[in-house]
């Protein structure tokens, strides 16, 4: 088998590595690492006009604005939102978070406010549309 | 000049030319396939505390549903579409008629662009508690590793 080998004497090289350094071009070049995608979960309950959510105890309501976040009447920042919901979460895991948002809001705002909810494990999430 | 050069080196070896012609025509035939299934339209926010989603814990009823921003002119009520292939509210309506009374209630998961406005998404809401999933979920991303992506801020 050896002898056989030796027999051949010079193997010719040259094409075999020009096909894998092509391989090698294609898989580097297709080769694409695929965002890490997370979902964040929320119940979406029958739009019902004359519910007052105001009358249950543990509530935390967060409306959803154009520009940015609402809490209590009075406009929040994302940081502001991140420790009034750090508060909450310190008493009760299971509040109730109800988070409004108006029809010309983005999608991101949204997204940003459950993020917070599920960065201390508030799972009772319910989204209204106004 | 270059014909008698041509004809003076007699043979010449095209065998190189034509493996490398047939790789390159390759290549592009396999990744024109690969970028069309991806939907430009959709760039999602940061969401790096919600649930990895993962092939396990994603069931095959799933349906993701796209809502890309808003167009002025392409596209000025947003576009729904599902695997990149837009689809009509109606149409959206017989998809969830139909894959409820096949599995009963499913997760669906809306993967909305950062700038979607929220009617778009609320329309797609509305279809979902329309047919019995009153349970959404918004995709986000958790680690973006995709740097081919140019990200909007």
């Amino acid at each position: 088998m050896a002898a056989r080998s030796q027999e051949d004497a010079k193997v010719e090289m040259t094409p075999m590595i020009d096909v894998v350094f092509q391989l090698l071009i294609f898989f580097v070049v297709t080769l694409k690492q695929e965002d890490i995608l997370s979902k964040l979960m929320a119940s979406r309950p029958a739009p019902d006009p004359t519910a007052k959510p105001d009358q249950q105890p543990d509530l935390i309501d967060i409306t959803v604005h154009k520009h940015g976040f609402i809490f209590k009447g009075k406009p929040v920042s994302l940081e502001g939102l991140d420790r009034t919901i750090e508060r909450y979460s310190r008493g009760s895991k299971n509040a109730n978070v109800i988070i409004r948002c108006t029809s010309d809001s983005k999608q991101r705002y949204l997204v940003q406010a459950m993020d917070i909810c599920s960065k201390y494990k508030m799972k009772n999430l319910s989204i209204f549309s106004m | 000049m270059a014909r008698k050069r041509n004809s003076e080196s007699g043979e010449m070896n095209m065998t190189p030319m034509i493996d490398v012609v047939f790789q390159l025509i390759i290549f592009f035939v396999v990744t024109l396939r690969m970028t069309k299934e991806e939907n430009k339209d959709i760039d999602l926010e940061n969401g790096k505390n919600g649930d990895t989603i993962t092939a396990e814990n994603m069931p095959v009823q799933t349906l993701t549903i796209e809502v890309a921003r808003r167009h002025p002119i392409l596209a000025p009520h947003g576009r729904i579409s599902i695997n990149n292939a837009t689809c009509t509210m109606s149409q959206l309506d017989g998809i969830l008629k139909k894959r409820y009374a096949k599995f009963g209630s499913f997760p669906v998961l809306i993967k909305a662009d950062k700038d979607a406005i929220h009617e778009d998404v609320r329309k797609v809401m509305d279809k979902c508690t329309a047919n019995g999933v009153w349970k959404v979920g918004f995709v986000a991303v958790q680690d973006p590793k995709d740097k081919t992506k140019r990200r909007r801020p």
